[in-house]
């Protein structure tokens, strides 16, 4: 006797569901009818302009964007970035959650600075709640941070190289991504997506390990990277390439909201940290670099000097770290009172912020977060005209977006 | 039954490939030795009636023995170096120490799905990559390996090479074009811009060198340069060279100038479109080009196949058949003797290997030292072996250079690479020419 | 907490503000009509005692009954965040000036909140989705939104379990009117 196997219900047999090939060839471009001033500005092409799409799989995009150029030869005329690709809906999916868990929700944003990420939620729930920091997590938090900071940096170095055509370099800064995110892990227990800090502190303090990975690296910390990242300084193509390449005066970036590094390089030493002082920064000695010209090897060679002054305060940190609790004491379901309340922190890309809003439930009833690589993109349609196709790539990385945050 | 069924069951699955093959193939083997010893003046007949086609077959073997092998070390040196440039490991699972990588690269890319994309043109994309193969290695024809190792020694050899090699932007425009992909438009209008651009001073700066040479063949030029090293040509030509090797790096698609397939920027270039062994011709024949450039510089400035100083001519006079029985009783006893000598030590030395494996070793230890013996007397007796290993040595030095600079460079971009061809090498090749005709006519 | 800083908005904008002027922590917040949002950015903006050039994030709110636009402002003259909510925005029909005549930068971000909530900014030349596809057919961020299928292609959407209707727990109850045909 022959057991007729079970058939697999197929979801293509399924009649309620619709199958792409059925709707018909997808059109990318030109889309849906223009709409907008702008959409018909971009998709009206005058004589001898096409448009080629970089599309969302491409190998230097940073992440999955989607980038539609108009191009006169191989000069580009005008971009129109479509983004979305990665969209989780994270706002949503905090409204649902606790305020505990909303913060984990934030990591993955710019997954790879991410404790920023959850620096300024975790500073806003605190202004909701009117909970002190106790100051050993403050200096903590600052610590881990600013390791963060150069690790994101390091890595910028490489994929810049990377997008330029250099192998090496971003093997290179991975080494000195892997040193820093060990040592976090040893700390945190995670290497890249933290889910470190905690309302009203961090999540476990110094242990062993991670100090003497750190008393370990910070010996050779200024000199490694000096040497690793100065392969590209001197390197005629690379300088060539990088020099006068997207230009962005003073008056444009601020008119753009620019803010970080970015802006730095124009010209305007605006700094949250100096700013707007959160945390311990204040009692923290520190420059904050500022070039004036603007251009892509500006904004590489700032991060660069960013680098150092972040050594610098990790110094300072381990020196001045006081002793204390790491937590406060809350109670385990938060209730804050209705209220608003906005809280921005410095990233490696710019101004990092939440803005959350509470009804007095357990669950934030909006959070909203702002996140610097979203602005950074659209100045990308502000300094590409003119440039050549292969310059796109460079500029883009020379801004440093992560397509976490700007999809959110 | 069941014994043989269940041992067959216990087999895995290249065990049971093997354990039928390998009797298939020797039943195949004896059979082909039969058929040839029975017919083989009949095979001989026919061969020498169709002597066009035996020797298209015979070159045809030729060009596939030497281009493959090439490509395939090549491709394993760059992955390889540029792995250890960059910190970390590179191949080094497939075969020992990852060489074997290659071959199954070659073998996965004959594998793929072969198509053509919707919209592009048949014909022109099938015969795009068989251009720019074609360009690459019938330049081969002229490059002298060893003393009388070469195609043709054509009186205008150089000439013929530029010409050829010149063809290979067709096969790339054909690529971008037919492609009916604007990126791939886009790569193949690059690379013609930057191949046309840059023959130009590759072509100038050799010519001080045929003015000195007085000649455009280059089995003359490499002989002119025998002797002591200072009688190449780049103590007389330094500045042609450097000419010569930038523009030849710029010919050859690579790093500072593979912007033709900058796969940060424009995917795969010219070659988006193209999977399957379409693209494997692409990728051998950029890999053959490298080994033809890295040659070209080698026979016009380093050499070609001399020595750096003359060796001594060395004949030996070897007559192994007058040795008569005796020949027998060598072959008999040497290796046996040589396995035993080689073991003894090893056995002696360690307590925990058994007497078969020292012998095992002893074994292969014997096999590598008559290999050395053999190969230096060949090295100094017979004269095209010492050549060819010259100038495969010199030539390989260069192809390391290529991949160092491909590990250490970045990219540069398109308007730069025009504005350096037709700015700096152009009249730097010229003055070259000028310097160099003055210098002749002063000094005669 | 800048006091000082309370009283010269008080005193400057007095009229136009529809709420006190609240201060907590290093937030000072004022609330604005929709209408008033071009003039009072402006006077931020340019009036050199107030020399708010900087902004800092421009977000949507919809609190269940009406929709806000929410500016935070930062500026030299003062060590507070200064937040500007544009109130009383309809649900139906949220419209209100857009910000893109002083920061261009305010561009995405007023179409990240027309994606999300439906806010229509007059005036922004590139107002269309930025996030979710062109030919969605629902606002994600607004409390009433709680099932995907009102905007999705699939007709064989919500037959699993976890896909079918059910409202998050801390949705305002005047959210949830269903209004006509919506």
């Amino acid at each position: 006797m022959s057991t007729t196997k079970q058939q697999p219900h197929q979801s293509t047999d399924d009649p309620r569901v619709t199958l792409d090939r059925d709707l018909g060839v997808f059109e990318p471009i030109p889309p849906y009818p223009t709409r907008t001033e702008r959409e018909a500005e971009f998709y009206t092409l005058a004589d001898g302009e096409m448009l080629i799409n970089m599309g969302p799989q491409h190998p230097s995009t940073h992440g999955v964007l989607r980038v539609v150029l108009k191009l006169d030869g191989e000069k580009v005329v005008d971009l129109d970035p479509v983004l979305g690709y990665l969209h989780r809906g994270v706002e949503k999916l905090c409204e649902n959650a606790d305020y505990h868990q909303a913060i984990c929700y934030t990591d993955p944003l710019e997954y790879v600075s991410a404790l920023f990420n959850e620096w300024a939620p975790v500073m806003a729930f605190e202004k909701l709640l009117d909970v002190q920091v106790p100051r050993r997590a403050e200096y903590i938090r600052v610590l881990s941070g600013e390791l963060n900071r150069i690790a994101s940096h390091a890595l910028f170095m490489g994929w810049m190289a990377l997008d330029l055509g250099g192998l090496t370099p971003i093997l290179w800064s991975f080494i000195e991504r892997d040193e820093i995110v060990d040592m976090l892990a040893a700390l945190t227990g995670q290497r890249m997506l933290f889910n470190y800090f905690r309302i009203g502190g961090v999540n476990g303090d110094l242990n062993h390990e991670f100090m003497s990975r750190l008393g370990d690296w910070m010996s050779r910390a200024t000199e490694q990277i000096d040497n690793n990242m100065g392969l590209l300084n001197e390197n005629e193509i690379f300088v060539r390439r990088m020099r006068g390449l997207g230009t962005i005066d003073t008056a444009t970036a601020l008119r753009m909201v620019m803010s970080g590094p970015n802006l730095r390089a124009t010209g305007v030493p605006f700094d949250v940290r100096r700013a707007h002082p959160y945390s311990v920064y204040p009692e923290l000695e520190f420059d904050i670099p500022t070039r004036s010209e603007g251009d892509c090897l500006a904004r590489y060679l700032l991060r660069l000097d960013e680098v150092r002054q972040s050594i610098r305060i990790i110094d300072q940190c381990l020196h001045q770290m006081p002793d204390g609790p790491v937590m406060a004491k809350l109670p385990r379901l938060l209730r804050p009172r209705p209220g608003r309340a906005y809280a921005a922190v410095e990233g490696p890309r710019g101004q990092y912020a939440t803005y959350a809003v509470s009804d007095g439930t357990d669950q934030p009833f909006r959070m909203r977060i702002h996140d610097p690589s979203f602005i950074h993109l659209q100045a990308v349609g502000v300094m590409m005209p003119g440039h050549l196709l292969a310059d796109t790539m460079a500029i883009m990385a020379s801004l440093d977006p992560i397509m976490g945050g700007v999809d959110k | 039954m069941t014994v043989i069924s269940k041992s067959w069951n216990r087999l895995t699955l290249p065990g049971k490939v093997i354990f039928t093959a390998l009797p298939l193939l020797g039943a195949l083997t004896i059979g082909l030795v039969v058929a040839v010893v029975l017919l083989g003046g009949i095979l001989v007949d026919l061969a020498a009636a169709n002597l066009e086609v035996v020797r298209f077959l015979v070159a045809a073997t030729a060009i596939l023995l030497i281009t493959v092998p090439t490509a395939f070390l090549i491709i394993y040196m760059e992955m390889k170096i540029i792995a250890l440039m960059n910190l970390r490991l590179g191949p080094d699972r497939v075969g020992p120490a990852g060489s074997a990588l290659s071959v199954v690269h070659g073998l996965k890319v004959l594998m793929k799905e072969d198509f053509t994309p919707t919209g592009a043109d048949p014909l022109v994309f099938t015969w795009a990559p068989v251009v720019t193969y074609l360009a690459s290695v019938m330049t081969l024809l002229v490059i002298p390996f060893a003393p009388g190792f070469f195609g043709q020694d054509i009186n205008l050899g150089l000439l013929y090479f530029f010409a050829i090699g010149g063809l290979s932007v067709v096969g790339l425009l054909m690529a971008g074009w037919s492609s009916y992909n604007k990126y791939s438009l886009l790569g193949g209008l690059r690379s013609a811009a930057q191949v046309v651009s840059y023959e130009i001073p590759l072509t100038l700066s050799v010519v001080g060198l045929i003015l000195l040479a007085g000649t455009m063949s280059l089995n003359q030029m490499v002989e002119n340069q025998s002797g002591w090293f200072t009688s190449w040509y780049i103590f007389r030509q330094p500045l042609g060279a450097l000419i010569f090797f930038i523009a030849a790096a710029a010919e050859a698609n690579r790093t500072p100038f593979d912007l033709t397939e900058a796969d940060s920027e424009i995917v795969a270039g010219f070659a988006t479109e193209y999977s399957g062994m379409r693209f494997g011709f692409f990728f051998f024949a950029e890999y053959v080009n490298v080994f033809i450039v890295s040659a070209l510089t080698v026979t016009l400035f380093f050499g070609g196949w001399n020595a750096p100083f003359p060796f001594p001519e060395i004949t030996l006079a070897l007559d192994p058949g007058s040795l008569g029985i005796g020949l027998l009783l060598l072959i008999l006893i040497v290796p046996p003797l040589l396995t035993v000598i080689f073991a003894a030590p090893i056995w002696l030395v360690s307590n925990s290997i058994k007497g078969w494996q020292a012998l095992l070793g002893g074994f292969v230890l014997a096999n590598l030292f008559l290999m050395a013996v053999i190969g230096a007397v060949a090295f100094i007796g017979i004269e095209w072996v010492s050549g060819l290993l010259w100038f495969l040595g010199k030539t390989y030095a260069f192809v390391f250079l290529f991949v160092w600079m491909r590990g250490t460079l970045p990219r540069v971009r398109v308007d730069q690479l025009m504005d350096f061809a037709w700015k700096w090498l152009l009249p730097a090749a010229l003055l070259n020419l000028f310097v160099t005709a003055v210098a002749i006519v002063v000094v005669s | 907490m800048d006091r000082a800083f309370k009283a010269r908005l008080e005193t400057r904008f007095g009229a136009t503000l529809t709420g006190p002027v609240r201060q907590r922590h290093d937030e000072t917040e004022m609330r604005i009509g929709a209408g008033d949002v071009v003039p009072v950015l402006t006077a931020l903006h340019d009036e050199p005692d107030l020399h708010f050039e900087f902004l800092a994030d421009l977000a949507g709110v919809d609190t269940g009954e009406v929709m806000q636009v929410v500016y935070h402002l930062w500026s030299e003259t003062t060590p507070d965040w200064l937040r500007v909510i544009a109130d009383g925005l309809s649900r139906e029909d949220p419209r209100v000036p857009s910000a893109t005549f002083l920061w261009k930068g305010a561009e995405w971000m007023e179409r990240e909140a027309y994606d999300m909530f439906g806010i229509i900014f007059e005036g922004n030349r590139d107002l269309r989705r930025i996030y979710m596809p062109p030919d969605y057919a629902s606002f994600p961020l607004r409390k009433d939104f709680f099932l995907p299928d009102d905007a999705a292609r699939s007709p064989g959407g919500g037959v699993r379990p976890m896909e079918r209707t059910q409202a998050p727990s801390n949705v305002p109850t005047t959210a949830l009117v269903r209004r006509g045909g919506a």
